[in-house]
């Protein structure tokens, strides 16, 4: 039992401490495949030493809702890292504190404070980007709400630890058609959430054409800090759903021995970086949607979601 | 990993794969896009063809893929290329008659009566191949809302061909052993199918001088004032 | 042996033709092959009919029994007679373009009445899919043939909505092979198909039926996708409107009433009902919407809907005197209807206009155009001494026995609308005052195919010969279970 809370510890030590890794890499690797150098990996790590050590400034139009907004934004996802399988195949000691649904409440829950922060400032690309990552919100909820069901019916629970224990049940069932279905249907949703190309460009400048960048454009020091790892580690935690849940259960430790949990960082780390990598040939090959388009893209992911729910169902 | 069960889900696989390239029919915005998702959905059902043939036992099924693969994704491209050759590559954006979100919810809503009017039909949706009827009736129905919906000539010839692929994907599945004479000549007919269009599109393009056929409507019933005399 | 070489006459017309177009010789030669194919025809109707056997020269893939003879037959008389009617009517400017307009026209007519020929004789029901995407296939450029903006439209109009049907048709096709190996070890064929049906789920047979009902519907006419009909059988020319109209229909609603018994045949499922409802659906639609047109072609157009509807209508209701006398329509719309479209061709080539709203005296100014046109309306409408009063009677009477007054007093209904509408549209064409004064020549040939016709036409309502009455109860016979 007290193994079960360690571990459950070392889950969200692991994701806080690796998730800017996890943006590094995902930025140097960008970089490297359009044949430029990149920044380091460890870039994200001074960053946050930078922006710690620095003096902050806030405007006089806004109240206590941007003060707080950045503790929300940070602790949300580590909330849910209690509750999904980042590093143990068998349920840990919170892991029924609450289940998928609930867990995407609780990432909305920060999505919803940064947007009500960003209102809050007064400056006008803050609301913009505000409304528009609501768009992109309500667009990607009934794709979200159909990978759910479709996995909770299969699995008969909405735990994420049993549903990735039913899920892919056995080789021949990665083949599945519901299955790769789902699998391209949650990328094309995680490449909406986190704010990707085609969606939206995370190392764009041009503050008219950001989305989910606009909204923490007021931070600074210590704040802007908490926010930038905040989002780091939503990026994090929806990848680790994603090649954790979703895609296949290997490399998650499946005895209760100290150092199989330990042995589990690196291999699921290599998971990550596969899908990094991934991500990095697909964000270099698209242009950014118009922003009208971006509800034509998360249509085609619902069509190809309610699809995969079809041929797995009848 | 056993043979049997493996096939069994590449097939599921590639039926899925081609619900996927019906949905892409509707909404692709280019006539070359078109003609290439045409192509991949060929593949596709040559695949199916191929798989069912190794867990069904039919050897005809290979004559089948082969014939699909060399028809289909060999000579009807050339035949459309040269019958219909400003259109194909001309880089125009396809104006629709639905836009593109609607257009996606209807082919879902096609897509699941499909399923839920060949489900009860019993034996052919267990099995090896308990995709490809429910798909290929998807396919078809889906083919003929692209077929509706699209308002220039050459989008409207590939959904025909569309159609009778989602047809064929049903019925390597219900139908293995159909005499390969019936494939050949069937096969046959598709390659006529697409001379015969493109060829009355380019007469089109030559009398008419576009190839919207959206804007053909002179044929109509007018409440003319009737005058007995 | 003979039915083998029906088809095959007017195929090596057509290579002919292809070769050396002729300003007589590929008229001649066509009009050759129709002949010989009609011959060919007669003579397997006639034995048929005396010994009460099908003939099957290729078994379980070519075959003649009453019903595929008795269309063979309809084929083949209106194809000889529209192969004169060309000859006559045909406009050959001098020259190249001479050449190819011959060539073009003959050898897709040809072709054109090869795969008609060949939808009859078929037994294999894929094969015989693949003979009615032959029809569509080889009469689209006959459609579009003059080339104008409106017959392109028709044309397009015409492949697109067919084809569509035609894949539609084929899962259907597919779905009863599947449901013939479930049944057991049959052949592919009408008869097979029939025999296995007690075996065969039911809920299969009826998909597999509505698919083709709903595909091959399109093609026969059936609405609500009747709307390429009217376009695309008033813009081609007259002796092509005449096979379109007359016979292409037929052969298709052939093909749906060879499936009909095999529905039958199974206790569970049932089918009459959705028949009858596309049936008079269809009936009634035409008729209301021949009070509208302006165009006398498409009026005859609906007047093939509308007529289509009733025979689905009659195989609907079934019963012995109503399957009787629906066969009898199907040949006395056939050859009425191949007569409408020659009157309306020698009107045009009187008048040069389709619209009725710009003919006035017909009579007067050609006394054959005249004649022709109003006994074709009045035949096709369905008023004595005619053939098709004789089979609209006929399953008016037989609905009553069976009980069915609400489907025959609908029928009734529509028949008298159509009545109107036709007779209000066309007598002013052909009495009153023609506006310029000159007698335009009707060409020889056309009278010639107008009388071909018209003879059976007016016979057929007057008495059956023995020989005809006999093809008939067999025709009929292989609607019921």
């Amino acid at each position: 039992m007290a193994l079960r809370i360690f571990a459950n510890g070392l889950q969200v030590v692991a994701v806080l401490a690796l998730a800017p890794l996890v943006r590094g890499v995902v930025d140097w690797w960008k970089e490297r495949i359009q044949s430029q150098r990149g920044p380091s990996i460890i870039q994200p790590y001074r960053d946050l030493w930078k922006l710690f050590h620095k003096d902050e400034v806030v405007s006089t139009e806004s109240s206590w809702v941007f003060r707080v907004a950045p503790y929300v934004v940070f602790t949300t996802p580590l909330v849910v890292t209690l509750l999904i399988p980042v590093l143990t195949a068998y349920p840990l000691a919170f892991a029924f504190m609450g289940d998928m649904l609930g867990g995407g409440f609780v990432l909305a829950l920060g999505g919803v404070w940064a947007a009500l922060a960003a209102v809050d400032t007064g400056n006008p690309y803050g609301p913009m980007g505000a409304s528009r990552t609501r768009m992109v919100g309500f667009l990607a909820e009934p794709v979200f709400m159909i990978v759910f069901f479709t996995v909770s019916v299969v699995a008969g629970s909405t735990i994420p630890y049993i549903v990735q224990q039913r899920w892919v049940a056995s080789p021949a069932a990665f083949f599945e058609p519901a299955h790769v279905l789902l699998l391209v249907a949650f990328l094309m949703l995680i490449l909406a959430e986190a704010g990707r190309l085609p969606v939206d460009s995370p190392s764009g400048h041009f503050e008219l054409a950001m989305i989910e960048e606009s909204r923490t454009l007021e931070y600074s020091g210590p704040a802007a800090a908490l926010v930038k790892w905040g989002g780091a580690m939503k990026f994090t935690v929806l990848i680790l759903i994603y090649v954790n849940v979703l895609v296949t259960p290997w490399g998650l430790a499946r005895g209760p021995g100290l150092g199989e949990i330990l042995a589990a960082i690196p291999l699921v780390g290599l998971k990550v970086a596969v899908f990094l990598a991934v991500l990095g040939i697909i964000e270099s090959s698209v242009a950014k949607l118009r922003l009208y388009r971006i509800s034509e893209f998360l249509g085609a992911a619902f069509v190809t979601a309610v699809a995969a729910m079809m041929t797995r169902l009848f | 990993m056993p043979v049997g069960p493996l096939v069994g889900a590449l097939n599921d696989l590639a039926c899925g794969a081609f619900l996927l390239t019906a949905f892409a029919l509707v909404v692709v915005r280019q006539v070359q896009e078109c003609l290439w998702v045409f192509v991949l959905q060929s593949v596709l059902l040559a695949s199916s063809s191929f798989l069912l043939a190794v867990r069904l036992r039919v050897p005809d099924l290979v004559a089948v893929g082969v014939l699909t693969l060399a028809v289909k994704t060999v000579l009807i491209p050339w035949l459309l290329r040269k019958t219909v050759q400003e259109e194909i590559y001309a880089r125009r954006e396809l104006a629709q008659l639905v836009t593109v979100p609607a257009s996606l919810l209807v082919s879902l809503a096609l897509a699941v009566g499909a399923y839920l009017l060949t489900t009860p039909l019993g034996t052919a949706t267990v099995g090896a191949g308990r995709a490809n009827l429910p798909i290929g009736t998807a396919g078809l129905l889906v083919g003929a809302y692209t077929l509706a919906v699209r308002r220039e000539a050459v989008p409207q010839v590939i959904a025909i061909l569309a159609m009778e692929n989602g047809a064929f994907l049903a019925g390597v599945a219900v139908a293995p052993d159909l005499p390969l004479i019936a494939e050949l000549a069937a096969s046959f007919d598709v390659l006529v199918i697409a001379l015969v269009m493109g060829l009355l599109t380019r007469a089109l393009h030559e009398h008419v001088g576009t190839t919207d056929v959206a804007t053909l409507r002179t044929l109509r019933e007018e409440p003319a004032p009737w005058s007995p005399s | 042996m003979v039915p083998l070489l029906i088809p095959l006459a007017p195929l090596a017309a057509a290579a002919v033709a292809g070769v050396r177009p002729g300003r007589w010789t590929a008229p001649l030669v066509t009009c050759a092959g129709a002949v010989a194919a009609l011959a060919g025809a007669l003579r397997t109707v006639l034995q048929v009919a005396t010994t009460g056997n099908p003939l099957v020269p290729l078994r379980d893939v070519v075959g003649v029994d009453g019903l595929g003879g008795l269309v063979v037959g309809l084929v083949a008389l209106v194809g000889t007679a529209a192969a004169f009617f060309s000859w006559g009517d045909l406009d050959v400017p001098d020259g190249e373009d001479g050449r190819r307009r011959l060539r073009r026209y003959y050898v897709h007519f040809n072709l054109f009445l090869f795969s008609l020929l060949a939808v009859p004789l078929v037994l294999d029901a894929a094969l015989v899919w693949i003979a009615v995407e032959l029809t569509t296939l080889l009469s689209v450029f006959l459609v579009g043939f003059d080339g104008t903006r409106e017959s392109l439209e028709a044309a397009w109009k015409y492949v697109v909505l067919t084809l569509m049907g035609a894949a539609i048709a084929l899962l259907g096709i597919l779905l009863f092979y599947w449901a013939l190996r479930e049944a057991g070890g049959y052949a592919f064929t009408w008869d097979g198909l029939r025999r296995a049906a007690p075996r065969m789920p039911p809920s299969v047979l009826v998909t597999a039926f509505l698919l083709v009902l709903v595909g091959f519907g399109a093609k026969a006419g059936l609405v609500p996708l009747h709307t390429w009909l009217p376009d695309a059988h008033s813009q081609a020319p007259s002796p092509v409107c005449a096979l379109l109209s007359g016979v292409e229909t037929t052969a298709v609603l052939y093909v749906l009433l060879r499936l009909l018994p095999v529905v039958g045949a199974s206790s569970g499922a049932r089918a009459d009902v959705w028949v009858l409802g596309f049936g008079l659906v269809s009936a009634g639609t035409a008729a209301f919407l021949m009070i509208q047109t302006t165009d006398y072609k498409r009026l005859f157009a609906f007047s093939t809907v509308e007529h289509m509807g009733i025979i689905m209508a009659a195989a609907g209701i079934g019963g012995p005197v109503v399957w009787y006398g629906a066969v009898y329509q199907i040949a006395s719309h056939a050859l009425t209807k191949a007569l409408c479209f020659f009157a309306a061709g020698a009107a045009h080539h009187c008048t040069r206009t389709r619209e009725m709203a710009r003919v006035r005296g017909l009579l007067h100014l050609s006394p054959v155009a005249g004649l022709a046109l109003l006994g074709g309306s009045l035949a096709i409408a369905g008023s004595p001494p005619f053939a098709v009063f004789v089979s609209e009677f006929a399953i008016l009477r037989g609905a009553v026995a069976e009980g069915r007054l609400v489907p025959a007093g609908l029928l009734a209904l529509f028949i008298v609308v159509a009545f109107c509408a036709l007779m209000a549209h066309v007598t002013p064409m052909v009495f009153g005052r023609p506006p310029s004064s000159g007698t335009p020549r009707i060409p020889a040939l056309c009278t010639l195919a107008l009388v071909l016709v018209a003879l059976p036409v007016v016979a057929l309502g007057l008495f059956t010969p023995g020989v005809v009455h006999g093809i008939f109860r067999l025709a009929a016979s292989s609607l019921g279970r």
